[in-house]
């Protein structure tokens, strides 16, 4: 993450051993290489969900099919509490990663366990709300396209947790500083994204 | 015999394999006794997870995921050791490896087998249709031998043989020694094979035929063989995207001091543009494909009509990727045509920045016309004019091109060897298929010709005459640097006029048959057809034998050509300038850049230089080699 | 020292434009010459024959000046023996020539679009008195529905019939997956979506038969899915109708439903 020559190998490589490394990689942005892939990655991301949101433009707009299917009913309260949820996991999540810039190891680590713990919560919850919804995707393209963005999202949310759960390790076995914390900033770009995602596919499925 | 089963390879990824489909087993069965369905097992489920998790399960065991697990499940960071990088023998060609150079290599020949499968698929296509009526295979056989051919040579060749072909020179053409991200550049190479496999694995149970534009609801309502190109589909996307952001974060950070965006060659510029669209474009295809999964497995009603689903909306998901890959699959052919005409024809690129701009100016545009594709589909009427409009407008942005290549060579030195031969031969049969297409764009006219014969023309022309031109051109051209051999230049020769000549018999009396009316996708057609049908399978089979004339040569100047010097075509880009075939880390030292890649005729031009123990030199003046003539 | 010989100055633009004219005649003539139609049977084919015929004029020359181009710089500028180590002159662009090269296909392209877009309206145009047919698509065959001049259950056919120069507008549905209709010789097709009801019209102008043709994929019998179109005169298509109505309702339609049919009968009789 520092000399320049982490560029293709994150690590130092005068320990290389009898190994002949590379010549350092000129440095031609100020951006971080691993912090732009992952920008990229998002913008990836954005279009499968634009494309998913593609599927529920044609359902509902070109075919003007009835929002939600008639005799169903979206519970907007329930997922209006998760929504807040899971906005407050990008809080404690900001506040993990301020605390490890200022070498606050504690702050760090409860933060960064509480975003992990209120992301699984979010998971769960909509996961009930799936068992209690009273449609299934096979009932109609209504109940498809519920399933479909929320699941697309779910999705998102489950490997975001995944990647906070191994930063949630590496922070209790004492990694991380105030120098070296790309590690944590990468992994949270994407959990912020997760989070933005939702606002949109909330206000789109159940308020619009 | 533990040990080899726990390190990273071929014997833990067959071990893998056996854990996956026994996971997907197990999944499954969970999966059916929670929801008590009977019979708890179910071949078809069992098939579908297996399609997905298995791929995985033997990417794990190769061992393309060790070191994110590593650092997933908190262990300390682990000093690279370079154990990975680099061949030592033709076994590294056949295992996880992190060298950019090696991963191209292992891409240009991996998607060169499917293209001889999927031209061998075209030859049995040919024999079919020699002749009206039935001979080789049912209706339901064709179809699948059309959707495979496509399949392969879109997914598994033309896609990735660019990527393949940049993979090598791009890092050394901007002065890097590595892509950005070498293990994810290797994992992007292994989800490939996985994909081909998958799709040519279909043929045993049935090949999915339903064209490589797989329209819902005919995909959703297919034999399972149908799954086969949807889930392959994905692992190929997958690949392209995970190549894409490195290709960008590489060009965006690794280049050579000095090498401002102005001064990179126009290969760059094309996988840069390339990149972009493949980034924005092909979660689009993904997605579509999964949307048909669901339907299919699960029973969703994103394309059930009877259920509100939509119909149309796959046309549109498809093509807004679909589309723009066309010219996923042609702008990297733009940057290698670019470096081998400059080169040839000893000048500068006439008007760079243009040409520059021309690739951005493609990229934005091929967002604006995917619905071209949907002329006739009974899509609302108004949407067709606006996409006649940008449609025919594209032409602009590539006319630039092909006049600026024209320029380019206008007072050139022309050295017409197999690289320039095939270069100009793209030229040629890109232009008229690009011309063909604009004739597509106007209305009136596709409303006959869609779905015909015609479209067979246009799209060979534009993917053979112009991609595959262009893959040819490129790899003779590169293939002294990436061999350190040299080919048989005369082979070369003789490859080109077969195939250029071989090539327009059999694809240019496509149009004449698709505008008298007859349509695309089928075994069997009118008796008015035939002499021409007869014509255009023979010249195809000829066209088949001319690719026997490369292979021959590729493989024999590979083991026993003569050896190649470091600079054999005089060319001033930076890959030019270290020994054929580069050194492991590509360069001892980064060079500096100090002009323009294409000042040929300016007297004194350099292009990049080395700095030795702090004075600077100039790379050593190329020699007239003895094969350019 | 070649720099002379290898054609600097104007000779060799000349030389170049006057081949790229005779090139060009002749590859436009080619292309007018080869037999591309299959027969004419509709108004909408003969405007659309134009615009191709308009298409070969204006496209042909760009190909063979680009060809032309290519041949002669190959011919003209080729490395000749001793000249192995020369470059080029470093020529890196020319803004005029750029911009005469931008706008000029521009212009053509938005001219071409604008006549294609004429040509859309006058072969979409509503005309007076359509004739109403359903056509239905499903793997793999079409079938043909007619409004029962007599009322009733509407006329159903395999075969599709139409009336010398009388305009037709087809409702066209599918069943199943998606097929589309194709008449080669009427130059006219749009796709037959299941849950959509698309519409293509056609005024018939030679008497004949002519291929009906499945132009999407629909299946493993794709390729059979072929009926014909006979184009009949006024007489003829009475004829055959009345058959129909005979075959289908024994003569006499139910009383009850009398009055309706005579109301629609009019209109779709024309
Ligand atoms: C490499 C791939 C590639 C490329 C580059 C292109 C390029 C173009 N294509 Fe093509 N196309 C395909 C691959 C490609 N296509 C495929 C595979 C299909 C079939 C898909 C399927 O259904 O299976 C298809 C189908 C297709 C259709 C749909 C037809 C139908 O199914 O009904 C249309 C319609 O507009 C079209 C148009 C164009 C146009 C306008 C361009 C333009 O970009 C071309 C621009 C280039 C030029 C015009 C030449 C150079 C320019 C000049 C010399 C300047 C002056 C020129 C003029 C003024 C005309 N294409
Ligand atoms: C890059 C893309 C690419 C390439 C290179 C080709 C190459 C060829 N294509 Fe393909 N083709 C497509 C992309 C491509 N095609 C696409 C996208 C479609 C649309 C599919 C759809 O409708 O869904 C299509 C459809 C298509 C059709 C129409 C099918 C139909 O609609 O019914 C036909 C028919 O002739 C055809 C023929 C050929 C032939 C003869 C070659 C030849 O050039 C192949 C030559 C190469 C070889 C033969 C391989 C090497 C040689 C050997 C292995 C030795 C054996 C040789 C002998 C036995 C003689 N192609
Ligand atoms: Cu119906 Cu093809
Ligand atoms: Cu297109």
């Amino acid at each position: 993450m520092e000399a320049a020559g982490a560029l293709a190998h994150d690590h130092d490589h005068d320990d290389a051993g009898h190994h002949h490394g590379p010549p350092p990689a000129n440095r031609s942005s100020r951006v971080d290489p691993q912090m732009l892939g992952m920008l990229l990655f998002i913008i990836s991301e954005v279009m499968v969900f634009g494309a998913f949101f593609t599927a529920y433009f044609f359902i509902r707009v070109v075919q003007g099919a009835e929002w939600p299917a008639a005799g169903t009913e979206l519970p907007v309260a329930i997922a209006g509490v998760n929504t807040a949820i899971l906005l407050s996991s990008s809080l404690t999540l900001h506040w993990a990663l301020v605390s490890i810039k200022n070498e606050d190891r504690n702050g760090f680590r409860a933060g960064i366990l509480l975003t992990t713990l209120l992301g699984a919560t979010f998971l769960f919850v909509q996961i009930n709300e799936y068992v209690h919804v009273g449609f299934a995707p096979q009932d109609h393209a209504q109940g498809t396209i519920f399933y479909g963005l929320t699941g697309l999202h779910g999705a998102h949310v489950a490997i975001g947790l995944l990647l906070l759960l191994s930063v949630t390790i590496r922070a209790f076995r004492g990694h991380y500083s105030a120098k070296e914390h790309a590690g944590v900033e990468i992994p949270g770009i994407y959990w912020h994204f997760v989070d933005v995602m939702w606002i949109v596919v909330y206000a789109t499925i159940y308020i619009l | 015999m533990t040990m080899k089963l726990r390190a990273p390879g071929w014997y833990r990824a067959v071990l893998y394999v056996g854990l996956g489909v026994l996971f997907s087993l197990a999944l499954i069965t969970v999966a059916r006794l929670g929801y008590g369905l009977d019979p708890v097992v179910d071949g078809r489920s069992w098939l579908l997870v297996s399609l997905l998790a298995v791929p995985l399960f033997f990417l794990g065991g190769l061992g393309a995921f060790d070191t994110w697990f590593h650092w997933a499940a908190g262990r300390p960071t682990r000093p690279d050791d370079h154990s990975q990088h680099g061949a030592t023998s033709w076994r590294s060609y056949f295992a996880i490896n992190t060298d950019h150079k090696v991963i191209g290599i292992q891409y240009v020949v991996t998607s060169f087998s499917f293209m001889f499968i999927g031209g061998a698929v075209a030859m049995l296509m040919r024999a079919e249709l020699a002749q009206p009526g039935s001979q080789l295979v049912d209706g339901q056989t064709f179809n699948g031998l059309f959707s495979v051919h496509a399949a392969l040579l879109i997914f598994l060749f033309i896609i990735p043989v660019f990527a393949g072909l940049a993979n090598y020179v791009l890092p050394l053409m901007i002065g890097a020694p590595d892509m950005a991200f070498p293990r994810l550049n290797a994992l992007s190479y292994w989800m490939l094979p996985v994909a081909g496999v998958m799709m040519l694995a279909s043929f045993l149970v049935g090949p999915f035929a339903s064209g490589w534009t797989a329209y819902a609801p005919l995909s959703t309502t297919q034999p399972v063989g149908q799954m086969f190109f949807t889930i392959g589909v994905q692992f190929a996307g997958a690949s392209s995207i995970a190549t894409a952001l490195n290709f960008l974060v590489t060009i965006i950070t690794m280049r050579a001091p000095g090498m401002s965006f102005f001064r990179m060659p126009l290969l760059v510029w094309a996988n840069f543009s390339t990149s972009l669209l493949v980034v924005i474009a092909t979660p689009f295809i993904a997605a579509s494909q999964f949307f048909v999964l669901l339907d299919y497995a699960l029973g969703f009603n994103f394309f059930q009509a009877g259920a509100n689903g939509d119909v149309l909306m796959y046309q549109h998901v498809f093509w807004f990727y679909s589309h723009p890959a066309v010219y996923i699959m042609m702008l990297p052919g733009f940057g290698i045509v670019s470096e081998i005409i400059a080169v040839k024809s000893r000048k500068p690129i006439f008007g760079y920045r243009m040409m520059a701009f021309s690739l951005l100016a493609i990229v934005v545009l091929g967002f604006t016309v995917w619905a071209h594709h949907m002329f006739t589909s009974g899509m609302q009427d108004w949407i067709r004019i606006p996409m006649m409009v940008t449609t025919a407008i594209i032409a602009v942005p590539t006319g630039i091109k092909i006049f600026s290549w024209l320029a380019t060579l206008w007072r050139g030195v022309l050295h017409v060897d197999t690289p320039m031969l095939f270069a100009l031969g793209f030229l040629t049969m890109f232009t008229l298929g690009g011309i063909s297409g604009v004739a597509l764009a106007m209305l009136p006219f596709v409303i006959h010709v869609s779905d015909s014969y015609f479209i067979v023309a246009h799209l060979h022309y534009v993917l053979f005459g112009g991609s595959l031109f262009t893959v040819y051109a490129g790899v003779y051209y590169w293939f002294p640097k990436m061999t350190g051999r040299m080919y048989d230049e005369t082979l070369g020769r003789l490859h080109f006029w077969v195939t250029f000549v071989a090539f327009n018999i059999t694809f240019a009396p496509m149009h004449i048959v698709g505008v008298q009316g007859m349509p695309r996708r089928v075994s069997d057609y009118a008796e008015q057809f035939a002499n021409w049908n007869l014509i255009i399978s023979l010249a195809s089979f000829v066209l088949g034998l001319s690719t026997l004339v490369f292979v021959y040569n590729m493989v024999s100047s590979w083991v026993g050509g003569p050896r190649a010097p470091a600079n054999p075509w005089r060319a001033l880009t930076l890959e030019w300038q270290v020994s054929s075939p580069p050194p492991i880390f590509n360069f001892d030292a980064v060079p500096t850049v100090v002009g323009g890649p294409y000042e040929y005729g300016v007297p004194g031009a350099v292009h990049g230089v080395f700095k030795d123990g702090g004075a600077e030199v100039a790379p050593p003046k190329p020699t007239t080699p003895s094969v350019a003539q | 020292m070649a720099q002379e010989s290898r054609g600097g100055g104007r000779r060799p633009l000349m030389q170049m434009a006057a081949i790229a004219v005779v090139a060009s005649a002749l590859g436009v003539a080619l292309g007018l010459l080869i037999e591309w139609f299959p027969s004419q049977a509709s108004t909408q084919a003969s405007t659309i024959d134009t615009l191709y015929n308009v298409l070969i004029i204006t496209s042909v020359p760009i190909f063979v000046l680009v060809t032309a181009v290519i041949g002669f710089c190959v011919w003209r500028f080729r490395v000749r023996p001793g000249e192995e180590d020369e470059d080029g002159p470093p020529i890196h662009g020319n803004t005029r020539l750029e911009i005469v090269w931008t706008a000029v296909p521009a212009i053509m392209l938005v001219a071409l679009c604008t006549y294609a877009f004429l040509a859309l309206q006058d072969i979409e145009e509503a005309q007076a008195d359509e004739q109403r047919i359903q056509v239905i698509a499903q793997q793999y065959a079409w079938s043909f529905e007619y409004p029962n001049p007599m009322g009733g259950d509407p006329i159903r056919s395999e075969e599709l019939y139409l009336v010398e120069d009388e305009p037709v507008l087809f409702d066209i549905t599918a069943l199943d997956v998606i097929h589309s209709f194709w008449v080669p010789a009427f130059r006219m097709k749009r796709d037959a979506v299941p849950g959509l009801t698309t519409q293509l019209r056609v005024t018939p102008n030679r008497l004949g038969t002519y291929p009906v043709v499945c132009a999407e994929l629909c299946g493993l019998g794709h390729a059979f899915m072929r009926q014909n179109a006979n184009v009949l005169t006024r007489q003829d298509f009475d004829a055959w109708m009345a058959e129909q109505v005979k075959a289908a309702g024994g003569g006499g339609a139910p009383a009850g439903e009398e009055e309706g049919g005579e109301a629609a009968a009019p209109e779709s009789a024309g």
